[in-house]
C-alpha cells in the first residue's frame, strides 16, 4: 500500500503516534504516518508531546537505580538463592510409612468424635461382618459331637413350647443337623444333631409329654428320633409314646419307628401291650405287623436260608411284605407269647380287620402245630 | 557449590570438559543445567538475574518484594528446567516466569490494600494546575538545580501514576520502556499476542499522560 493509495486522517494517525514514538510501527504504518504528519501540524504537535513524554519517562531514574545502587540487594538475592538450592539438594529424609497417618492426626485432635466414631464402626462391623464372611471360613464348621452340660434347664423344659422343628436349617449344614425353635421366657433356637445333649433332651421330653405339645410337633420329634433307635434314652421315649401317647397317629408312628428293633424284648413287650390294650385298631394292626416282623428278624438270625413265602390266603388283606413262613421253635417263650396274643386277637378283637390280620399273621408265622 | 567442569549429561555436556562454563552459550548451559549441573544453573542465574531483579524492583518498588520475586522466580526455573524444550529462548522463558510471579505479587497487593506501598505525598494543589510538560521546558544542563528539582517532582508523579495502572499495564510499560524489549518479546514473555501487548501499552500511556497533566 502506498501513500498515494491510502492517506491517513488525524483520527487514524493519533492512536499510532504512541507506537511511532517508541518505534513499534510497521513499515507501511510509518510511511503512512510520515505522509500524514508532513501535512498535519496538530498531529506533529501530538507526536512531539509523545516523544517528550517517553523521553522523560525513559530518562527518569528508576526504582531499581535507587533501591539497589550498590548491588547489595543483588548479592543478597544470589546468596539466598544459593542457600535455597542447597536445601533443595539435600535429600529429604525418607518418611517412615505411617498407615492411616492422616486419620491418626485427625483423631488425636478430636478425641470425642474419634471415640464415638470407633464405637459406631465397631458396632457396624460386629453386626455386619459375619454375614459377609464365606460360609466355609471355619467359623461355621461341622458340629462336633461333644458332651457338655445341658444348657436347657429342667425348669425351662417344663415351661417351654416348641414352635417348630427344621430338619434342614441350611444348605450347608451338616447331615443330621436339626433346628428346634423353642418358645420359653425368651425364644431359643437349638441347632445341632441328635448328639447334642440339649437337642436330644428336648425331643425326648416332647415325646414323653404328649399332654403339653401339639401332635404334629410330637410326630416331627419321632421322625427326628427314629434314626437313633438304638440309643436307650431315645428308645425309652419311643416306647413310652407307643404305649401312652393320647394320639393314635403318634402311637402308630412310634411303633413304626421301633420297626428295626422289633425283635428285642422290651420292644416286643410294648407291641404285645399295644396289641392287648390299644383302643385304636390301626395301632393294633401295626403292632401285629411288627410282631410278625420281630419273629422274622429272630428267624433270620437263626436260619440263614429261608424258604420262599406262600401266597397270602386273603387277597384283600393289607399284607406285610411277602416273607417266608417263619420257622420258629415253638417252644421259645417269646414266640409262644406272640402266638397266644395273636390267637386271642384273632378270636376276641372287636375289630374284624384286626381279627383277619391276626389270622393272616398266624398263618404267616408258620407251623400248623403252633396254630 | 558444584564444580565448574560440570558433569556428563546430554551430548553437549562433553563440551564442558574443555570449555569453562562462562564461555558456554545459553543453550549449552541450559542443557548442562538440565542434566543436573548446579554450576551451569548458577551461571545461567548470573547471566540474567541482574535484569530480573531490576524488573522486579521497578515493578514492586519495594526491595523486600523484589527479593521475594527473585527467589520465587529462580526457584521455579530450577524446579521446572527439565520441562524447557527450547521452543523459545531461555531468556523469554525466564521472563515469562518472572513476569508471572510479578503479576501474582501485584495482584495480591491490589487485593490487600494494607500491603500496598506507602503513599508518596505530593502537592495535590500544584498537581491539578500545572502541566506536566511545563517541567520539561528547560533542558539546559546549566540549570541543574532547577532541573533536578523538577525531575524529582516528575519522578514522584510518575511513580504515583504507575501505581494506578493495572498490573499487566505496568509490566508492559516497564518492559517496553525500562527493559527495552520489543512488543513481540513482551508478548512471548507474557504468553500473549503482540496485539494484546500493544493495547496494554496504549492504555498505560494514555493513563499516565492523563495522570500527569492535561495533554490535549
Amino acid at each position: 500500500m502506498s501513500t498515494r493509495e491510502f492517506r491517513m486522517n488525524c483520527s487514524e494517525a493519533a492512536p499510532l503516534l504512541v507506537f511511532l514514538a517508541c518505534d513499534e510501527v510497521t513499515a507501511q504504518e510509518r510511511e503512512a504516518l510520515e505522509a500524514h504528519l508532513a501535512d498535519c501540524d496538530d498531529c506533529r504537535c501530538l507526536l512531539a508531546e509523545e516523544d517528550a513524554f517517553q523521553e522523560c519517562a525513559v530518562t527518569l531514574s528508576q526504582a531499581a537505580d535507587e533501591l539497589d545502587r550498590s548491588g547489595t540487594l543483588l548479592a543478597q538475592c544470589r546468596s539466598e538463592l544459593a542457600e535455597s538450592l542447597d536445601e533443595m539438594a539435600v535429600p529429604a529424609e525418607p518418611r517412615r510409612w505411617q498407615p492411616f497417618g492422616f486419620m491418626r492426626r485427625w483423631m488425636a485432635l478430636r478425641p470425642g468424635w474419634s471415640a464415638a466414631g470407633l464405637l459406631a464402626a465397631g458396632a457396624i462391623l460386629g453386626v455386619q461382618l459375619l454375614q459377609w464372611l464365606p460360609s466355609d471360613s471355619g467359623l461355621r464348621g461341622t458340629a462336633m459331637p461333644v458332651s457338655a452340660a445341658p444348657r436347657v434347664s429342667d425348669d425351662q423344659l417344663a415351661k417351654m413350647a416348641v414352635s417348630g422343628i427344621n430338619f434342614a436349617p441350611s444348605a450347608d449344614a451338616a447331615p443330621g443337623t436339626l433346628q428346634v425353635q423353642l418358645r420359653a421366657e425368651q425364644p431359643v433356637v437349638l441347632s445341632g444333631s441328635l448328639d447334642d445333649v440339649d437337642v436330644r433332651r428336648v425331643l425326648t421330653y416332647v415325646v414323653r409329654n404328649s399332654d403339653r405339645f401339639d401332635a404334629g410337633v410330637r410326630l416331627d420329634c419321632l421322625d427326628a428320633l427314629r434314626s437313633r433307635i438304638h440309643d436307650a434314652e431315645i428308645r425309652g421315649a419311643l416306647l413310652d409314646a407307643a404305649r401312652r401317647d393320647e394320639n393314635p397317629a403318634v402311637r402308630m408312628k412310634a411303633l413304626e419307628a421301633l420297626r428295626e428293633v422289633a425283635g428285642e424284648e422290651d420292644v416286643r413287650d410294648a407291641l404285645l401291650q399295644s396289641l392287648n390294650r390299644d383302643a385304636n385298631p390301626g395301632v393294633r394292626v401295626e403292632a401285629v405287623n411288627l410282631l410278625v416282623r420281630s419273629l422274622e428278624l429272630e428267624s433270620v438270625h437263626q436260619m440263614p436260608v429261608a424258604p420262599e413265602a406262600p401266597e397270602a390266603p386273603d387277597s384283600d388283606m393289607p399284607m406285610v411284605a411277602p416273607t417266608a413262613p417263619v420257622a420258629i421253635a415253638a417252644g421259645r417263650p417269646s414266640v409262644v407269647r406272640v402266638v397266644r396274643a395273636l390267637e386271642d386277637l384273632q378270636h376276641n378283637d372287636p375289630n374284624r380287620y384286626v381279627r383277619l390280620r391276626s389270622a393272616a399273621a398266624l398263618r404267616q408265622i408258620g407251623p400248623p402245630d403252633v396254630q | 557449590m558444584a564444580d565448574n567442569a560440570g558433569r556428563s549429561g546430554g551430548p553437549d555436556a562433553v563440551l564442558t570438559t574443555v570449555i569453562s562454563l562462562p564461555e558456554l552459550d545459553e543453550r549449552s548451559l541450559v542443557i548442562e543445567a538440565q542434566a543436573g549441573n548446579r554450576a551451569a544453573f548458577e551461571e545461567l542465574v548470573r547471566r540474567f538475574d541482574r535484569d530480573v531483579l531490576r524488573l522486579a524492583l521497578n515493578l514492586m518498588k519495594r526491595p523486600e518484594d523484589a527479593r521475594d520475586v527473585y527467589q520465587e522466580a529462580f526457584l521455579k526455573v530450577y524446579r521446572n528446567l527439565h520441562r524447557f524444550r527450547f521452543e523459545c529462548s531461555f531468556y523469554t522463558w525466564l521472563y515469562r516466569i518472572v513476569t508471572n510471579v510479578c503479576l501474582d505479587h501485584l495482584r495480591r497487593r491490589q487485593a490487600r490494600p494494607e500491603d500496598q506501598a506507602p503513599e508518596i505525598h505530593v502537592n495535590r494543589q500544584e498537581e491539578g494546575t500545572r502541566d506536566f510538560f511545563e517541567f520539561q521546558r528547560e533542558h539546559r544542563p546549566a540549570l541543574d538545580p532547577e532541573r533536578r528539582l523538577m525531575g524529582k517532582e516528575i519522578r514522584t508523579r510518575i511513580a504515583l501514576a504507575m501505581e494506578r495502572l493495572s498490573p499487566r499495564e505496568r509490566v508492559v510499560f516497564e518492559m517496553k520502556h525500562y527493559q527495552g524489549l520489543k512488543l513481540r518479546a513482551i508478548g512471548d514473555a507474557l504468553g500473549t499476542t503482540e496485539e494484546t501487548v500493544k493495547n496494554s501499552l496504549f492504555r498505560a500511556t494514555r493513563k499516565l499522560r492523563q495522570e500527569l497533566g492535561e495533554l490535549r
